[in-house]
C-alpha cells in the first residue's frame, strides 16, 4: 500500500476517476445513438492530430484536440447532409486519421515518440499540467451533459426527437459529438485511444438490463466505471501488466457475472 | 367560417427522376380531424415531413397559419428490444424541456396522464414495458403537455394490437374536440380512422380525393373498396 503514497499513482487515480466519470456518464448517450464505433473513429482521428502537432512541434496531446473538434463538427455536418450513411463516415474518418497519422508521424521522425503511450494510455506517467487538463475537461463534460440531460436523451434516440419546423435536436447533436470529442480527448491520454470506447460501452451493457430509467442507467454505468479504474490500477500496482488492459479486463469480468447472475436468477 | 391550418399549394418533389409527390393541393381547417390515407409509398411521409418544416427540397407553397404550433409524433416509439431503459417521467421530461417546446410548460404530468386515461404510477415504469397502446396513450399526454394547436399523428397505431385501436381512436378525437386543436392523422388503417375524420385525404403521389368520409362512401359502395380503388 506504500504504493499508493506516490505522487504517480495517486494522479493515475484522480486521472482514471475522471475518465470514469465522464464515460460512465456520456455512455448512455453512446449506446442509445447506435454509433458506438464514433469513439473509435474520434480515436484515430486524435492520432493524425498528435501526428501533426509533432510535425509543427507542439505538444503532442493537445494537438489532437484541434483535430477532434473540427472533425466531430465535420461528421455532424456529414451525417445531417444524409448523403452518407454513419457507418461509412465512421470507415472514412477511421482509416484516413490512421492513414494520416502514420504519414505525419514517419515525417516528423521524433525518436523519443512513443505511439503506443496513446494507442493504450499512460495513466502512470500523468503530470500536474495533465491532471489539471483532465480535471477541467472532465468539468466541462458534466456540466455540459447535466444541463442539458432531457435534449441530450431526445437528440440520441433513434429515432431522433423531432421538433416541426426546427433544427433543435441536430444542434444538440452537435454539442454531443463535441462533448464526445472531448471524452476521447482525456481518454487517449489516460487509458488509451484504441480501450476508449470500451470505457464508454461496456459499463452501459454491464447496467442496462438492471435498472429502469436513463438517469440509473448513466448512474450505473459511472459505477461501474469507476470500480474498473480503481480495480484495474490496484491490480496494476502489483503485477507488471498495463493498467489500460486491466481496467478493460475488469469490465469484461464484470459483465460476464452479471450476465451469469441474471441467467442464474432468471432460472430460480 | 372555418379558417385554414395548414394550406398545401401544388406540392411536389422528386428524388433522382422518382416523382414522390405530384401536385398536392389542400387546405386544413382549424380544430378539424383530417386523415391522410395511402398505401406504403403513397408519400406520406414525405408530405408530412414537409408540412412540418422537416424538408424544405420540394416545389409548390406549405403555409402554417400564424399562432399555430405543431406538435408531432412519429411512427416508431420505443419499440425495439436494444431500446435503452427510459421511464415515463423521462420521456414526457424529453418532450416538455424549453428548448424542444418552445415553451414553458406548466401542467403537471399526472394530470395530462389522466386525460389519456392513465394514471401517475406510470410514470417510474420503463416506457418499454407499456402495451403498444399504453405507449400510445403517453406520447399523446406528451404532446397536450405542449399545449398543441396542431397535433400530427404519424401511423399513431402501427404498433397497437386490433381491440385497443377503437379506443385509442375515440380518444383522439374527443381529445380533439376537447382541446380544439387540429389534428392530422396519417394511417392505412383506412376503415378505423373513416368514422373519426371530418376529412380524408387519399394519396398515391397524387392527390386521389379530398372529401368528407360519407362523401367517399357514397360515391363508390363501400369505404374499403373506394381506398383500394383510388389508393
Amino acid at each position: 500500500m506504500e504504493l499508493l503514497t506516490y505522487t504517480f499513482v495517486q494522479y493515475a487515480f484522480v486521472g482514471g476517476i475522471a475518465l470514469a466519470v465522464v464515460a460512465g456518464l456520456l455512455g448512455p448517450f453512446v449506446v442509445q445513438s447506435q454509433q458506438s464505433i464514433a469513439s473509435d473513429m474520434f480515436a484515430h482521428v486524435a492520432l493524425a492530430g498528435i501526428g501533426a502537432a509533432l510535425l509543427v512541434g507542439v505538444s503532442p496531446w493537445w494537438g489532437a484536440l484541434p483535430a477532434l473538434l473540427m472533425v466531430s463538427t465535420l461528421v455532424w455536418w456529414l451525417l445531417n447532409s444524409e448523403l452518407y450513411s454513419a457507418d461509412a463516415i465512421a470507415m472514412f474518418f477511421l482509416s484516413g486519421g490512421l492513414a494520416l497519422a502514420l504519414a505525419f508521424i514517419h515525417i516528423a521522425r521524433d525518436t523519443a515518440f512513443s505511439i503506443e503511450s496513446y494507442l493504450f494510455g499512460s495513466i502512470l506517467t500523468l503530470t500536474s499540467s495533465d491532471l489539471v487538463a483532465i480535471l477541467m475537461a472532465a468539468l466541462l463534460v458534466v456540466s455540459s451533459v447535466t444541463l442539458l440531460w432531457y435534449p441530450l436523451i431526445g437528440a440520441t434516440q433513434n429515432p431522433p426527437h423531432v421538433v416541426p419546423g426546427k433544427r433543435t435536436p441536430q444542434l444538440i447533436l452537435l454539442l454531443y459529438f463535441l462533448i464526445l470529442a472531448i471524452v476521447v480527448w482525456v481518454g487517449i491520454k489516460t487509458i488509451g485511444g484504441l480501450l476508449i470506447g470500451a470505457l464508454l460501452v461496456i459499463p452501459v451493457l454491464i447496467v442496462r438490463a438492471h435498472v429502469r430509467s436513463f438517469k440509473g442507467l448513466a448512474t450505473g454505468s459511472i459505477g461501474a466505471a469507476i470500480t474498473a479504474v480503481v480495480c484495474g490500477l490496484l491490480i496494476s500496482l502489483f503485477f507488471d501488466i498495463p493498467p489500460s488492459s486491466l481496467i478493460i479486463g475488469v469490465l469484461i469480468l464484470l459483465f460476464i457475472v452479471q450476465v451469469v447472475y441474471r441467467k442464474l436468477s432468471t432460472r430460480v | 367560417m372555418t379558417k385554414p391550418a395548414i394550406t398545401v399549394k401544388h406540392v411536389s418533389k422528386s428524388v433522382a427522376d422518382r416523382e414522390l409527390l405530384h401536385d398536392i393541393s389542400f387546405v386544413i381547417d382549424q380544430e378539424s380531424l383530417v386523415s391522410l390515407i395511402g398505401p406504403n409509398g403513397a408519400g406520406k411521409s414525405t408530405l408530412v415531413n414537409i408540412m412540418l418544416g422537416l424538408d424544405d427540397q420540394y416545389t409548390g407553397t406549405v403555409t402554417v397559419a400564424d399562432g399555430q404550433r405543431i406538435h408531432y409524433i412519429p411512427q416508431q416509439i420505443v419499440t425495439h428490444r436494444q431500446q435503452l431503459p427510459l421511464n415515463v417521467h423521462e420521456y414526457l421530461s424529453v418532450g416538455v424541456t424549453p428548448l424542444y417546446s418552445g415553451t414553458r410548460v406548466t401542467r403537471d404530468f399526472a394530470t395530462e396522464l389522466g386525460h389519456v386515461g392513465m394514471d401517475s404510477t406510470v410514470l417510474q415504469q420503463p416506457l418499454a414495458s407499456l402495451s403498444g397502446g399504453e405507449r400510445q396513450r403517453v406520447a399523446i399526454a406528451r404532446a397536450l403537455l405542449t399545449e398543441p394547436t396542431i397535433l400530427v399523428l404519424d401511423e399513431p397505431l402501427a404498433a397497437v394490437d386490433f381491440s385497443s385501436r377503437t379506443g385509442l381512436y375515440e380518444l383522439i378525437r374527443h381529445l380533439q374536440k376537447d382541446h380544439g386543436m387540429t389534428v392530422v392523422l396519417v394511417s392505412h388503417d383506412t376503415e378505423s380512422v373513416l368514422s373519426i375524420s371530418d376529412k380524408v385525404l387519399c394519396l398515391n403521389v397524387s392527390l386521389h380525393s379530398d372529401c368528407h368520409p360519407a362523401q367517399l362512401e357514397s360515391a363508390a359502395g363501400t369505404v374499403v373498396q373506394t381506398m383500394h380503388h383510388h389508393c
